[in-house]
């Protein structure tokens, strides 16, 4: 649905994007992850047509970019960082005008839907100059679904709001997959990006990684899992340590850390040789690196390949 | 060129004009003065005594105007004078609107969102071009009929008949739509490519300066204005409006706005 084939973006000097070659299938949530100018929105200017690669070549829903832009800008949603609404117009304003550019056949009735969809319809005639940071984003991602695109780039899309309002435009975004719409998220929060995304990329000017979160874990961490304890008998550590598909275990507060290959088969293995030994467990839980961890980490790697 | 998509954005800029307060009344304002301006001289040269319109210090006459008295003679080169403002009517107004209407959507972050649709840079420009240029002729057409009808009960009928004769009544029809097509792009232009309504709105200001530098060599008489010169002016006018409709679709660049704007 997405692909971009050593795409790059020089602005005079100065080197935005480099580089860049990925893919992003259709119905797949993809998250575009880096630090303040790495080349996020520039990225999503080239892939939307706003703005001309000067290297390498993007496909958007078929169309290729710098060639068939009209095309790829028919195809496509656009929810910006801040929402670029009219402020003295009302809501249903706002929407009729962009449902009338694409060429939307019922344009009442699509307004209608997507207002009522977001919780705007009874507020429809009010300048959205009055709107709160959150309505005015709602009524931004309306307007950028009321064309009913297969492809929606947005674009930091609750940076700029409170917490509360995140809350609600990222359940939105929620409920927006699985729907099989591609849907292509630049975002500095990484909660958000491993709530929403099936797989995330970390860029900072060329790409430096792109998997699955859970993907890049197994990619960059050992597998460990964290054993709460009751009693803990004498020994423990050492039949642990002897276990064949044991790597490292070591003490905790109230239990152990085991690292080991393939906790899914050795887990019960593992808990069974515990017991044997008279130890009284209490929880067994994977140990989960934050994405924020792998994210600072591939970004630190990045740094240093560089140098 | 899809007319649906220039005729969302012109309807579009109406609605946000109607709401915009500052707008609406420098739109109201330009016209109200022109006519007042014009009526209130003509009513009060026309209570003047025809002695003070003869003497050395008096208009001379072109030969065009020798039959009639001073008075009437110099009430019409005064009228003649009052229609190139009225003209300025078609001028002044769009620049104000076109450059706030592009300048405008830099203030509210809406030009990324609207660039991102199917809509091409000529659709996006004649909409906007539209949306300045036609309530200015409108406004134009406006204050000549009210000027003509406040004339008729305020001055004599030769003076009356010279206001509406073709060569006006053509000036004023053709010219303020090309005036105000050119004044629009101008304002497109200078919106596109600078930061401030102000400096879009100075730039566009200098087409005044030939407009008024004819309208003074016609009130001191070396001028007297026939239908062939306002029909040549027309295809001059067709003529560089045409290059700089051309230049303002060249120069409007997105990738330069969407970059350079912060």
């Amino acid at each position: 649905m997405i692909r971009t084939e050593n795409l790059s973006k020089r602005f005079d000097g100065l080197l935005a994007v480099d580089d860049l070659t990925l893919e992003v299938a259709q119905g797949e949530v993809f998250g575009f992850l880096g630090p303040n100018g790495a080349g996020k929105t520039t990225t999503v200017r080239m892939l939307t047509a706003l703005i001309a690669p000067t290297g390498g070549a993007a496909w958007v829903n078929g169309h290729r970019i710098g060639v068939e832009d009209q095309a790829v800008r028919a195809s496509i949603g656009l929810l910006t960082e801040t929402p670029g609404l009219y402020p003295r117009l009302n809501a249903e304003q706002n929407l009729n005008m962009f449902a009338q550019i694409h060429g939307v056949e019922d344009v009442p009735g699509q307004v209608r839907t997507y207002l009522t969809l977001l919780g705007l319809w009874e507020r429809r005639a009010e300048p959205v100059g009055g709107f709160s940071k959150g309505m005015q984003q709602k009524l931004a991602i309306a307007r950028a679904l009321l064309h009913e695109p297969p492809v929606l780039f947005l674009d930091e899309p609750t940076s700029a709001l409170d917490p509360e309002a995140a809350r609600v435009v990222r359940e939105f975004v929620e409920t927006l997959k699985g729907q099989g719409r591609t849907i292509f998220i630049c975002t500095h929060n990484l909660n958000e990006a491993e709530r929403l995304c099936d797989r995330v990329a970390v860029i900072k000017q060329r790409l430096i990684r792109v998997d699955s979160p859970e993907m890049l874990r197994r990619g960059m961490y050992d597998q460990s899992v964290r054993v709460w304890l009751r009693v803990t008998p004498p020994g423990l550590l050492d039949a642990v340590a002897a276990l064949p598909f044991v790597n490292a275990v070591s003490p905790t507060e109230d239990g152990l850390r085991v690292s080991l290959d393939d906790p899914e088969t050795n887990n019960p293995s593992l808990i069974q040789a515990m017991m044997a030994t008279g130890a009284a467990i209490q929880y067994v839980e994977r140990e989960k690196q934050s994405l924020e961890q792998i994210y600072f980490d591939l970004l630190r790697e990045s740094e240093a390949a560089n140098e | 060129m899809n007319k649906r998509r220039i005729w969302a954005i012109a309807r579009k800029e109406w609605l946000d004009m109607g709401k915009n307060k500052l707008v609406l009344a420098m739109m109201a304002l330009l016209p109200v003065i022109m006519v007042g301006m014009i009526l209130g001289t003509t009513w009060f040269l026309e209570r003047t005594p025809e002695q003070d319109f003869t003497g050395s210090d008096s208009i001379a006459l072109p030969p065009e105007l020798a039959h009639l008295d001073s008075k009437t003679g110099t009430l019409i080169l005064l009228n003649d004078q009052y229609m190139f403002y009225l003209l300025l009517i078609a001028l002044a107004l769009p620049v104000y609107v076109a450059s706030y209407s592009i300048i405008g959507e830099k203030e509210t972050r809406s030009l990324e969102p609207l660039l991102a649709t199917p809509i091409t840079t000529a659709e996006l420009l004649i909409g906007k071009v539209i949306v300045a240029a036609v309530p200015s002729v409108v406004l134009t057409w406006v204050s000549f009929v009210l000027t003509a009808a406040g004339m008729y009960f305020i001055t004599s009928t030769e003076v009356v008949a010279a206001l509406v004769r073709p060569v006006w009544t053509l000036s004023i029809v053709l010219h303020s739509p090309l005036l105000a097509l050119l004044s629009t792009s101008c304002g497109v232009i200078a919106s596109s490519r600078l930061n401030d309504p102000r400096a879009a709105q100075q730039v566009t200001a200098l087409f005044i300066v030939p407009l008024i530098g004819l309208s003074m060599a016609v009130l001191i008489g070396k001028i007297y204005l026939s239908t062939t010169m306002m029909m040549v002016a027309t295809v001059v006018l067709v003529l560089i409006n045409i290059g700089v409709l051309w230049l303002a679709v060249r120069l409007f660049q997105r990738e330069l706005i969407l970059t350079r704007w912060k």
